[in-house]
């Protein structure tokens, strides 16, 4: 596989979020805006980027000129507390969560360039003393809903129309809640600092996890989770020793595979929106991974364990056969039974500065880091 | 460096009064707190009003200058090449190490050049005339850092072959004193490019600079060009030795015999008036024949002593070697002396030209602000071996005494005590300590940030420091009434004792709740338990709940008895045991056998025996209960004992 064309902005602000935002056209995955959020400094900071594609383009006076490609501040507002989870909920309006217990939402005027909080929900996230506590990640669903989780081992599901929780779970761990991510519409799981994975059932009333996963041994905190986008019993989380492991939650309650990957903690993982046999994480130790699962997927798909079946109908034949036969359908679950070798590629290299978030859309990875700076990352190969 | 370089700065700090004293608290770096304090007054005087005094606290920093958004991209940009540099010293050495070092200082300078260029277009959309004026200040810094830094790089680190470094020193005119070249450009846009008012500046300038080619294209353009006084002076340009030729295995005496002879040619055709009918023509004549007057004449051209130097030199002796250049330093000087123009960035220049990289260094350190030019040329040239590693009369070496103060300034940023750690890690000597003395001192508002810096100590084996974060957390944690999570940081640092505390509190919710809060972190501890015997009963007993609840009861009667007999379950938890025993002994199966009830037996008489665990507040009512307790207790086992004597004797004999 050729290099990845490494990009490198100098941004005066350590990035602790970054995330595309969403094509408005459903037809294709491109977008060239992203979103990022700042952390650990006098004033943090919520900043919109136009990453222009690498074409030649056309100047006000109609020449064609070379872009050279330079990043473009789009807009920027300031953030109260450091940014610990930004997620967009919308092409225009994003979910910001602060250190200082709150969440807000920014809207951006596309007209006027202009990004500024619309609503925010104040210190939902607080211990017994009424003491704002550190809200530590967010996730969306759909346009409207989200939820938040925090230090204090609470979850708020938010309505982006109502000004209150619509619904709180008090005691939804002991300890931190360091990830959480949308299974289904009103499902969510989390991961916490005591190394366990919580699924949540928001429908029902009860505030008990409906079901909970935990690696065996030691506890180690897990530090974040990403869902498969397609196969969504398929779920991946990082651990704070930098162990990358894969869950298939229809399985009893240990993770199918543990990959050591980084030798720090791991703090985002993220598979490839419409290429999951790809997934990328970033850590600690200032390193960024790319995991091509896919040789091993062509593998599994040729031999078949237990499949037989050509490689169009595996997964659809397995889901009707029932949980009785599990059958090996993605690269994520078939790493340790096939011993199978994944692909894994260092793709910042030089790096020694925390790279605390990543995101993929395309073929553009994004990455930011403790060095004041954002890397924007072509990685060939996969679409 | 040791003596006083400038005399001490005095900041009047506002809202203090002057009968009050001053205390101050070191923060993170460069930063003091301080606030009023009088020691004798405050002696038994509770009731001083303290408003009058002033209550605040005020936050001294110094040495921000790095803190500015645009050295930020300075300081964090330049921090990998240096670390990069670091690494590749380690590895490599002598002669391969070089080309490294000077790409590194090529590296350093394009970076500065860079964020020079940023500021000029924020100048371009900025408003506000202070700011205005800040960057353009800035601008002047970098400049001028600019300047030293690469006159240092041709003299220190990419030295030329025998010191002959003509070339490179043109190279620097030509990149610092752009007018020429600009000039050159926009006259090359005229329709008659002679009638230009600056069109022989621009030639002089050029001739200085040794631009010949540039030299000889504007001098084509002038209508006389067809008369002999402009040929003989082409054929002369055209002629002039180019110093490349001297890298291209020409030898120094083949060079500089044809430079001896190209001179005298020059000296000839002067002498015969050729240019006689031209005073322009004469006066680049007199130039290349290296003539002492003319170079006076044209000191605005030359615009400051050192470009005069080098185009001197450049016709006076193209082959001088650096340690020779400063016999031609003060007359040079003092043709600007008269009108004033000399200032600190000079004398920093001829202390460079001297070849006195110390004189250099300290002049650097006074009169451009910040640490950072400082810090990474001085490393720079210890690694080129330029610096005898002449200890200093306190701390350790030149470098590192420079790194250090780097990194401290850059401590007390919030945001860049990441980068500052990585310079602390380069100073062999001190970093360690001043590292241990930073980390502990680093605010922390949330639990990622602790993680980090975390990690920061762990891949360094500060343990020291690990267990005083972790506590610290921990302890919050418990300020916050948040058990499980202190749990969590205090397993993570192996801390025994607090381990233990936090598991005693979950027994003392358990002794008056009668049941367990924080279940998902006890059930699922793992093997993390066994580090305080408190925490591994805790486990245990947690676990023998949960074999009751499934009905394991075999299974849950002989763990609880182990806690018991092994003496794990301290002894004020002992009554609870011997209370959850009874609902055992209690029910239809036999559980315990005639071996177990006797040691069940025998720990109920160690502990009545041992009455100050039972009651140690001697509570009537407490009294009351146990008295019941253990009268059940008794009839329980007894009955138990009966049972099973019976039963253990129907089984022999079947």
């Amino acid at each position: 596989m050729a290099d990845a064309t490494v990009n490198a902005k100098f941004v005066s602000q350590k990035i602790s979020k970054i995330r595309w935002r969403p094509s408005h056209d459903q037809y294709t995955q491109e977008s060239d805006v992203f979103a990022s959020g700042s952390w650990d400094d006098e004033d943090c900071k919520v900043c919109l980027w136009r990453w222009p594609a690498g074409e030649s383009m056309v100047d006000d006076d109609g020449l064609e000129f070379d872009s050279g490609r330079d990043l473009i501040e789009l807009s920027s507002a300031p953030h109260y507390g450091d940014v610990s989870g930004l997620e967009f909920l919308s092409t225009d309006s994003i979910v910001v969560a602060s250190s200082t217990g709150s969440v807000s939402l920014y809207k951006h005027h596309r007209s006027s360039q202009e990004l500024n909080i619309s609503s925010k929900w104040e210190g939902i996230h607080h211990y017994p003393s009424g003491k704002g506590c550190p809200c530590t990640c967010v996730a969306t669903q759909g346009d409207d809903l989200v939820v938040s989780a925090g230090e204090d081992g609470r979850i708020n599901v938010l309505n982006v129309s109502r000004k209150e929780p619509l619904r709180t779970i008090d005691k939804a761990n002991s300890c931190t809640v360091n990830g959480i991510t949308f299974l289904m519409q009103l499902e969510v799981i989390s991961v916490d600092s005591s190394g366990q994975l919580k699924v949540f059932d928001l429908k029902q009333s009860s505030d008990e996890p409906c079901k909970v996963f935990s690696t065996l041994g030691e506890q180690i905190p897990i530090q974040c989770i990403s869902r498969h986008p397609t196969q969504h019993h398929i779920v991946a989380a990082g651990g704070h020793d930098g162990v990358l492991s894969v869950w298939d939650l229809r399985q009893d309650k240990f993770p199918v595979t543990l990959l050591e990957a980084h030798s720090a903690p791991m703090w985002e993982v993220k598979f490839h929106p419409s290429n999951p046999d790809h997934l990328f994480t970033c850590s600690e130790d200032g390193s960024v991974l790319h995991w091509d699962g896919s040789s091993v997927s062509s593998l599994v798909t040729g031999t078949g364990a237990g499949s037989g079946g050509g490689s169009l109908f595996t997964q659809h034949s397995q889901q009707n056969s029932g949980s009785s036969n599990l059958g090996i359908t993605s690269p994520w679950l078939a790493i340790e039974s096939g011993r199978q070798k994944m692909d894994i590629t260092t793709l910042l290299p030089n790096q020694t500065l925390p790279v605390n978030t990543i995101d993929i859309l395309s073929q553009t990875l994004l990455a930011g880091s403790d060095e004041e700076s954002i890397y924007m990352l072509d990685v060939p190969g996969i679409r | 460096m040791a003596e006083r370089e400038r005399d001490p700065y005095i900041l009047e700090i506002p809202f203090t009064d002057s009968s009050f004293g001053l205390q101050g608290t070191w923060g993170l770096g460069n930063q003091l707190f301080v606030h009023s304090w009088n020691p004798y007054m405050m002696e038994g005087a509770q009731n001083i009003n303290m408003k009058q005094f002033g209550t605040h606290i005020h936050e001294v920093l110094w040495e921000v200058d790095m803190h500015g958004p645009v050295t930020r991209k300075l300081v964090n940009e330049t921090h990998n090449i240096f670390v990069t540099l670091q690494n590749l010293a380690k590895e490599t050495s002598g002669s391969s190490l070089k080309p490294l070092l000077v790409k590194a200082s090529k590296q350093y300078r394009s970076v500065l050049k860079a964020c020079q260029l940023y500021l000029r277009s924020m100048l371009d959309c900025e408003e506000s005339e202070e700011r205005v004026y800040m960057f353009e200040e800035q601008i002047k810094i970098f400049d001028i850092t600019e300047l030293i830094w690469s006159l240092c790089e041709i003299l220190w680190i990419d030295v030329a072959p025998g010191g002959i470094m003509m070339s490179q020193l043109l190279e620097w005119l030509r990149w610092h004193f752009s007018e020429g070249n600009s000039l050159y450009t926009d006259i090359q846009r005229e329709e008659q490019p002679e009638h230009h008012k600056d069109y022989w500046d621009c030639i002089y300038r050029l001739v200085l600079q040794g631009q010949v080619d540039k030299v000889r294209i504007l001098l084509s353009k002038h209508p006389s060009f067809r008369m002999d006084a402009f040929q003989s002076m082409d054929e002369v340009l055209r002629k002039m030795p180019q110093f490349s030729q001297l890298y291209r295995g020409n030898s120094l005496s083949e060079f500089e015999m044809k430079w001896r002879h190209w001179r005298s040619d020059i000296e000839r055709r002067l002498g015969s008036q050729e240019f006689a009918i031209s005073d322009n023509l004469t006066i680049i004549a007199r130039i290349l024949c290296g003539e002492e007057s003319v170079f006076s004449e044209l000191k605005d051209l030359c615009e400051t002593w050192y470009h005069m130097l080098v185009s001197k030199m450049l016709y006076q002796k193209p082959t001088i070697q650096s340690i020779d250049l400063h016999f031609s330093i003060q007359t040079c000087m003092n043709e600007y002396r008269s009108d004033g123009r000399l200032g600190e960035y000079d004398s920093i220049l001829s202390s460079a030209f001297e070849f006195d990289i110390h004189q250099v260094i300290k002049d650097c350190s006074a009169a451009l602000s910040g640490w950072w030019f400082v810090a990474h040329l001085t490393d720079l040239l210890h690694h080129c071996g330029q610096l005898e590693s002449h200890r200093l009369q306190f701390g350790s070496n030149l470098r590192e005494f420079l790194l250090l103060d780097y990194a401290t300034s850059l401590m007390s940023h919030r945001s860049l005590w990441q980068v500052g750690i990585d310079y602390l890690d380069s100073c062999p000597e001190f970093g360690r300590q001043y590292l241990e003395l930073f980390v502990e001192k680093i605010p922390i508002e949330s639990e990622r940030k602790a993680h980090k810096v975390l990690s920061v100590c762990e891949k360094r084996n500060m343990s020291e420091q690990v267990k005083s974060i972790c506590k610290m957390m921990g302890m919050q944690c418990i300020k916050n009434k948040r058990l499980g999570a202190a749990l969590s940081w205090f397993l993570r640092s192996k801390d025994v004792a607090f381990a233990t505390l936090i598991a005693e509190k979950f027994l003392m919710e358990y002794n008056e709740n009668g049941q367990f809060s924080n279940l998902d972190v006890i059930d699922n501890l793992g093997p993390n338990m066994l580090i305080s015997s408190r925490l591994t009963f805790l486990g245990k007993y947690r676990e023998y709940h949960k074999l009751y609840e499934e009905e394991e009861l075999h299974a849950a009667g002989s763990l609880l008895l182990s806690l018991l007999t092994s003496r794990l379950a301290p002894r004020e938890f002992w009554v609870t045991l011997l209370r959850d025993a009874i609902t055992l002994l209690e029910v239809k199966e036999i559980i315990y056998g005639s071996k177990e009830t006797y040691e069940l037996m025998h720990c109920l008489e160690e502990l009545t025996k041992d009455r100050q665990y039972l009651t140690p507040d001697q509570d009537p009512d407490d009294l009351a209960d146990l008295k019941q307790t253990t009268d059940l207790l008794n009839l329980a086992l007894t009955r138990n004992l009966a049972r099973s004597i019976v039963m253990e004797g129907n089984i022999k004999f079947s």
